[in-house]
C-alpha cells in the first residue's frame, strides 16, 4: 500500500521533471506519461483487479496460478498480477478472425473508434497543480480548452460509434442487436449526463476543468485559522443529486454491469461477438480505460480534483514544501491518483453488487427518473445559487440530502430488528383477519 | 431476514428512493471485500473448523488437501514385510474375487534346493502382480478377500496421472509401497528356527513414501 503510493509519487515527480525538461504547447511529456503510463497501466491492472476484487467480494481466492518461472519467484503469486501478461500474450497470439461477409474496413475501424475517444477524454483532466520547476511553469493537464466539460460530453458520445459500428459491420444479428442497444442506451443517458453536470457549472460558474478544481479548494465553513479544516466546497457536498445522476449516467456510458445491455452475456453475446484476439482486447481494455477516466472525471468534478480535503494550505506553509513548491505538486498529484483508485474500486464494487437491468428498466431509469430529477436539480441549484452566491445554502441542501439518504440507509427495518422474526409470527396470527398482512402493516 | 413476499416493495420509502437500498447492498459486498482483504486467512484443510476472519473457504487443491476419512479407498498398494518383500503369497483370492478382473498374478515357488529351503515357511510368492487401475472399480473386494493382509487401499491417493494407458497397469514395483505390516500370526515369526525367505528382493518403486 505504502509502496504503491510511493511509486505513484515518484512517477508524478518524474512527470513534473520531464514536463519541465520538454516544455511546449504540445504537452508531449504529459500525454506520454499521464495517458500512456498512468491511465494505461491503471486500466491494465484493473483487468486483474476486477478478477481479484470480485473474488474477494464473493469469498473466493481469485486467479493466482500464473507464475513467473524464475527460481525465487516461482512460488509466489504476486496477487495474480502475472495473469495480466498471460492474458496480453494470449490475445496477441490468437487468430485475428474476420467473418467472411463482414465489412472488413469498418470491422477493423471499430475497435480503434471505441478506444480512441475514451483515451481522448482524459486530455482535460488536471492531474496536479501547475508549479514552478526549473524556471518553467509546469502544468499537469494535457489541454485546457475554453469549453472544458463540454469537450467531455462531446467526446464521450463519440465512443458509441465504435460500439455500434462493431455491431453493424460484423454481419451477425446478435452483434447488431448489441450495437443497436448500445446506441439507444447512449442516447438515453447522454441527456442525463449532460443535465447532471449543469448544476456544477452553475455553482462554479465555469466549464473549464482547472477552474472547477480550483473552485473546490476553498472552504465553505472553516473551523480553525491555523490548520485549515472544514467543509470544502466539493461537488459531492454541493451537488449530491448531481453526483448520483452523473455517476449513474456515466456508468451507463461505460457499459458495465448494471447497464451492460450492449454486451448482455446471457442473451446476446454482445456487439463484439465476432471479435477475437487483440481487437477484442481493445474493446475490453477500452472498457477499463473508461472506468479509469470516469473515476478521474468524477474526482475532478465532485471530489475536489487533486485537492486535499483538509490541511492543504497548512501543508503548503511547511518549511521544505514552502521552499520547493514542486513537492506540494507531487503530493497533490498523488492524492489525485489515490482518489481515482478508490473510485475505481467503487465502480468495481458496484459492478459486482448489482444485478443487471432489463432493457425497459434501463430506458425507464434514463428517461423517467434521471432526466426529471436532473431538470429539477438544475432549477433548485439555480435558485439556491441566485439566493446565496456564497454556495452555503446549496451546501446546506446538499448535506440535507446526504443526511436523509444516510438516515434511511442506516435505519433498520422494523421486521429485521425483531429477533426470531416476531413480525412474521404476528403476521401469521393475524393472517385470518387480514388476507394481505404485509399490505396492511406498512 | 426472511423476505416477506406479501409485502409490497413499492410501499417502502427506501425502495422507492432506490438509493438507500443500493447503498445497503454495497455495504454487504464491501463488508465481504474488507474481511477477505484484511482478514486472517485460515488455511486449515478441514473447512468447517476454520477460525480466520476471512470468509474464503477455498482449499487450494494441489498444495492443500482435505484429509480423507479413514475408510477411504484410494489407490492399491501391496503391503511389504519388514524385509521389503511383499506379504502376498500368490493365492489368487483377490484375482478371483475381483469383479472387474483387473488383477493378474503369476505365482512363483521357492526352489526346494534353495539355501533357504530349510526355513520354507512361505512356499509361494508372486513373480508378477499386475493391477490395471483403469479397469479397477475401486470396490475394495480384493482387500476383503486377501487372507494375508497383503493388499490394501489405504494410500489415500486417487486419480493417478499417467501419460499412457500402459502406465496405469501397475506392477509390483509400483504397487509395493507404504509402511510394512506384520502380524504375530505371520509364519516366520511363529517358528523359532525360521528366517525370512530369501527370494529375490524387489526394490520398492521410487514413489514409496512420497505421500
Amino acid at each position: 500500500m505504502v509502496a504503491i503510493v510511493a511509486a505513484i509519487a515518484v512517477l508524478m515527480g518524474v512527470t513534473y521533471y520531464l514536463a519541465a525538461l520538454f516544455p511546449g504547447p504540445a504537452h508531449v511529456p504529459q500525454i506520454i506519461v499521464l495517458m500512456l503510463v498512468f491511465v494505461m497501466v491503471t486500466a491494465t491492472l484493473l483487468t486483474i483487479a476486477e478478477r481479484k476484487w470480485s473474488a474477494m467480494i464473493q469469498d473466493r481466492v481469485g486467479p493466482n496460478r500464473a507464475r513467473i518461472g524464475l527460481p525465487l519467484l516461482r512460488d509466489r503469486s504476486f496477487g495474480g498480477v502475472p495473469h495480466v501478461a498471460a492474458d496480453a500474450l494470449k490475445m496477441l497470439f490468437k487468430e485475428d478472425f474476420v467473418p467472411r461477409r463482414a465489412n472488413s474496413f469498418l470491422f477493423n475501424l471499430a475497435p480503434i473508434l471505441a478506444f480512441g475517444p475514451v483515451f481522448a477524454l482524459f486530455a482535460i483532466v488536471p492531474v496536479g497543480p501547475s508549479v514552478q520547476l526549473m524556471d518553467r511553469q509546469v502544468s499537469m493537464v494535457i489541454a485546457n480548452p475554453d469549453f472544458g466539460l463540454l469537450y467531455l460530453l462531446a467526446i464521450a458520445s463519440l465512443a458509441v460509434y465504435g460500439t455500434s459500428l462493431a455491431g453493424w459491420s460484423s454481419n451477425n444479428k446478435l452483434a447488431l442487436l448489441g450495437g443497436v442497444r448500445a446506441s439507444s442506451q447512449m442516447i438515453s443517458y447522454e441527456v442525463a449526463l449532460g443535465l447532471s453536470v449543469v448544476g456544477i457549472m452553475i455553482a462554479f460558474t465555469t466549464v473549464q476543468a482547472p477552474a472547477i478544481v480550483d473552485s473546490q479548494a476553498h472552504y465553505l465553513w472553516q473551523l480553525s485559522r491555523n490548520f485549515d479544516f472544514g467543509l470544502p466546497a466539493w461537488g459531492i457536498f454541493l451537488q449530491p443529486t448531481g453526483f448520483l445522476l452523473f455517476f449513474a449516467a456515466a456508468f451507463a456510458e461505460t457499459k458495465r454491469t448494471p447497464f451492460d445491455l450492449p454486451e448482455g452475456d446471457s442473451e446476446i453475446i454482445g456487439y463484439f461477438v465476432e471479435y477475437s484476439g487483440m481487437k477484442f482486447g481493445m474493446f475490453m481494455i477500452s472498457e477499463f480505460v473508461e472506468v479509469v477516466v470516469l473515476s478521474a472525471v468524477t474526482t475532478l468534478i465532485f471530489f475536489g480534483g487533486y485537492h486535499l480535503p483538509f490541511g492543504e494550505q497548512w501543508l503548503a506553509r511547511q518549511p521544505p514544501i514552502a521552499a520547493y513548491p514542486w513537492m506540494l505538486g507531487i503530493i497533490l498529484s498523488t492524492v489525485f491518483w489515490i482518489k481515482v483508485i478508490i473510485l475505481c474500486w467503487f465502480q468495481l464494487a458496484i459492478r459486482w453488487t448489482f444485478p443487471r437491468f432489463r432493457y425497459d428498466q434501463i430506458q425507464v431509469l434514463g428517461w423517467k427518473m434521471l432526466l426529471p430529477i436532473g431538470l429539477l436539480n438544475i432549477f433548485v441549484t439555480g435558485a439556491l445559487v441566485l439566493w446565496d452566491p456564497s454556495l452555503r445554502a446549496l451546501a446546506l441542501v446538499g448535506l440535507l440530502e446526504i443526511a436523509v439518504v444516510a438516515a434511511l440507509t442506516a435505519r433498520r427495518r422494523p421486521e429485521e430488528g425483531a429477533p426470531g422474526d416476531r413480525s412474521l409470527e404476528a403476521a401469521a396470527q393475524h393472517s385470518s383477519a387480514h388476507p394481505l398482512p404485509g399490505a396492511t402493516r406498512t | 431476514m426472511a423476505y416477506d413476499a406479501s409485502r409490497n416493495p413499492r410501499q417502502d420509502v427506501r425502495e422507492r428512493m432506490f438509493v438507500p437500498e443500493l447503498l445497503r447492498g454495497l455495504a454487504v459486498t464491501t463488508r465481504h471485500f474488507l474481511r477477505n482483504l484484511f482478514g486472517q486467512r485460515d488455511r486449515n484443510a478441514s473447512v468447517l473448523n476454520r477460525k480466520g476472519t476471512s470468509l474464503v473457504t477455498t482449499v487450494e487443491y494441489p498444495e492443500e488437501r482435505v484429509p480423507y476419512p479413514p475408510g477411504y479407498r484410494g489407490l492399491h498398494r501391496l503391503v511389504p514385510r519388514e524385509d521389503g518383500k511383499p506379504r502376498c503369497v500368490a493365492c489368487y483370492m483377490c484375482a478371483t474375487v475381483c469383479p472387474a478382473q483387473c488383477i493378474y498374478i503369476e505365482a512363483g515357488e521357492y526352489e526346494p534346493a534353495d539355501a533357504s529351503a530349510e526355513s520354507r515357511v512361505i512356499e509361494k510368492f508372486p513373480t508378477t502382480f499386475v493391477i490395471d487401475e483403469l479397469r479397477c472399480i475401486v470396490c475394495g473386494l480384493c482387500v476383503e478377500a486377501c487372507p494375508k493382509d497383503a493388499i490394501r487401499m489405504d494410500t489415500s491417493k486417487h486419480a493417478p496421472s499417467e501419460y499412457t494407458r500402459q502406465g496405469f497397469v501397475y506392477d509390483i514395483p509400483k504397487l509395493l509401497n507404504g509402511p510394512a505390516v506384520s502380524h504375530p500370526s505371520d509364519p516366520w515369526k511363529r517358528r523359532e528356527s525360521s528366517n525370512a525367505p530369501e527370494h529375490q528382493q524387489i526394490e520398492p518403486h521410487a514413489r514409496i513414501g512420497d505421500h
